[in-house]
Formats: structure tokens, sequence, C-alpha cells
């Protein structure tokens, strides 16, 4: 009981330690600028709506000889610095693991906020970001071919038909993203993105015999484990609903 | 100014590169099981010693050594309801013909798909000169190298 309970000072010690930290980072920055315009304090400040594409996935597909797969992304301001955001998209890719070939293909839709921590400069409009996402993913994973776990090689242990060698389909994965990224106005309306994600696995249905190794828009999937990641790297054209001063 | 947000984002990187953990398939987990094959004397039925010059599995070229003594561990074609064996015994060359179903089971992602046989009733042998005289099944069911799953007369 002590032990847990120091074990719990601890951690709370780190997350405020962390914080702490966090703040000094950020208390500088906000030295730099204090100088730049107040905002108006409005409850509700729609300003502007993001939408754009990602640049990594249709290079990853044609790289690796898949069908196209792409993402959309947009973004909603609603206020001064909280913006709804989400990314649908869809995915096709022929994946070669350490035992199993297989193809995932399937649609995603995120749907979650992202809460802006830069403050700008007037004129400026970039954007330093957390977010957290809700996702669902539809999809199915083919096995292409793999390699039978054995002792003994005399034989081929590869099966590329007939066997497991099946689509498994209607498969369904839920999860929570927690996203942080940066948005930079590189020319008038026009920016670029990148945004890290931290995924956490809520459900997914299992196929019979197999196991959902990949699950397009939370990708790879590791064993006795539901956390994973993602990137993707922006591009987004905003339209602005009232005009910049 | 964003330089210095970079650092945040590059330990959220280290953080998720760091979350990944290496799948290595466990030493002493589930694996595909050869068939067992024991020996015994045609006419007595009691168990035999043997000693094969040499075991050849039919599409392949290399040769598995000979062996001593009351069973032999072979492995069975995971891609494949049937499996042929040439054994060599005193110079004399006898196919054994050993028709199985093949089931492929899930584990995890890193130790992948095994293998489990059920041996099919219709296992034969081959003569060329004949030194099997029969090929029986005890235990059809390949989950274990525990059981003796066929006996082979001679």
């Amino acid at each position: 009981m002590i032990q847990f309970l120091m074990k719990k000072k601890q951690i709370f010690l780190f997350i405020i330690s962390f914080i702490f930290s966090l703040n000094s980072i950020f208390s500088q920055t906000e030295n730099t600028e204090s100088d730049s315009l107040k905002k108006k304090d409005k409850l509700l400040n729609i300003n502007k709506l993001r939408f754009g594409i990602d640049l990594s996935n249709p290079i990853i597909s044609s790289s690796n000889d898949d069908n196209l797969s792409y993402e959309i992304v947009g973004d909603l301001q609603i206020t001064d610095d909280l913006y709804l955001a989400g990314e649908y998209g869809s995915i096709d890719r022929y994946i070669e693991d350490e035992n199993i070939n297989f193809n995932s293909v399937g649609n995603y839709l995120k749907i979650g906020f992202d809460y802006n921590m830069f403050n700008n400069w007037v004129g400026m409009d970039n954007s330093i970001y957390v977010g957290l996402r809700y996702a669902s993913s539809s999809f199915s994973n083919k096995v292409d071919s793999y390699t039978v776990r054995s002792g003994d090689a005399y034989f081929s242990n590869l099966v590329d038909n007939g066997y497991e060698n099946i689509t498994h389909n209607n498969l369904n994965g839920n999860w929570i993203e927690i996203v942080t990224g940066v948005k930079v106005e590189t020319f008038k309306n026009i920016y670029l993105g990148i945004s890290l994600r931290l995924n956490k696995l809520l459900s997914d249905t299992k196929p019979s015999n197999f196991d959902n190794l990949f699950i397009p828009g939370f990708n790879k999937v590791t064993d006795d484990n539901t956390w994973g990641s993602g990137f993707n790297y922006t591009l987004t054209y905003s339209i602005p609903f009232k005009k910049r001063k | 100014m964003i330089k210095r947000y970079h650092n945040i984002l590059f330990l959220f990187v280290i953080i998720i590169l760091g979350c990944e953990k290496d799948d290595i398939c466990i030493e002493g987990s589930e694996n595909t099981s050869r068939i067992t094959i024991g020996f015994i004397d045609y006419n007595s039925k009691g168990p035999k010693s043997i000693s094969l010059e040499s075991i050849r599995g039919i599409g392949l070229d290399s040769v598995i050594e000979g062996i001593d003594g009351n069973d032999l561990k072979l492995p069975l074609i995971a891609s494949s309801n049937k499996t042929e064996y040439i054994l060599e015994y005193n110079k004399v060359l006898d196919t054994v013909t050993i028709h199985h179903q093949t089931i492929h089971k899930y584990l995890n992602r890193s130790c992948g798909y095994i293998s489990n046989f059920i041996v099919k009733s219709d296992t034969e042998i081959s003569k060329y000169h004949g030194w099997i005289k029969e090929v029986s099944i005890e235990n059809d069911s390949i989950f274990n190298e525990e059981k003796t799953n066929i006996l082979i007369h001679y």
C-alpha cells in the first residue's frame, strides 16, 4: 500500500514538473510577443474554414506500387483558439510483415478539435496545436501469403494459395487520437502542416483465425498493445470569412 | 519562435517511437508439429528398432540423414494435403504417402500461423521393392509430437 502511494506520488511529481517545464517554454515565447495585438475576446469567432490534403499518403502509396491512398483534412475555427477538425481517408496498402504479407483496404473518419497554443503576431496565422479525435475505420484485410512457423525448414513453409489466404471483410475499428502539430502559412491562405498522432484503440472486430495487424487510419497494431501512432503532412487552403487586417 | 516548439514535437516523436514494442515470437510458443512414425515388426506387432539409410521428401533434392531407433519424426508440407517420403532400408526404397488435412492456426503477429495436421485414413505405401508391409494409423491428429501417429509394419 505504501509502495503504491509512493508510486502515485512519484507520478504526480513527474506530471507537475513536466507541466512546469512546459510552462517555462511557453512563457519564454510570450515575453517576445507582449507587444502583439490583443485579440478581441468573443465567445464564437468563426473566422475561417480550412481544407486540404495529406501529402504523405499518395507518396507512400505510389512508392509502394499500391492503389492510391489519400486523406482529406479540414478544420473550422469556432473560437479564437479552438477549431473543429476532421480527417477522412481511404487507404489501400500492401504490408509485408515478418511472417504474413497482406493487403489492407479501408476508409476512416476522424472528428474532434484542435486547440491552438501559439500567439501570432499581427498578420500572421500560424498555429501550434494539440487536439483530440474520435476515429472510426471500416476495412478489410486480405492475407496474401505467409510463412508457417515451424522448427523444421526441410519443406518450404511458405503458403501463398488456398489455406488462410482469404479476405477478412467487414472489419471495424474505433480509437481516439491525441494530436500535436504545427501549421505554417507559407503563402496567403495556403498552409503547410505536420501533425503527430498517438492512437489508443478502443475496440475492433477481430477476424476469425487472424488479427487486425493494420487498421487504415490507425496504422500498425502490435501484439497485446492498444497503442499506435501516425502522422500526416498536409497542404491546406483557407477560405477566409472575414477580411484579415 | 517555432523552433522552440520543435523540442516538444521532437519529444513527442521519441515517446511515440519508444512506445512501439518489438514483436518477438517467444521461445516455447506453439509450433508446427512433425509426424511421429513408429516401426513395428510385421509378424509379432511388437516395436522393432530400425536403421534407415536415407530419407528423402518427394520433390526435394536434399536428403535427410538416416536414423537408428524406434521412431522417426518428419515434417509435413504445410501448403499441401499430401506429403511423400522415400525411405531407404537395406538398400531398398519404399515410398510412404501421407494424406493429411492441413489446418493453419493463427497465433499472433510475431509468431504468425502454425499448422496442425490430421492424418487421413487413406495414407498409403507405394512399393518399389517392398520392405514395408503395411502402414497403420495410431493417432490421426498431429497437434504435438508426444504420440506416435502412424506405424510402419516391416
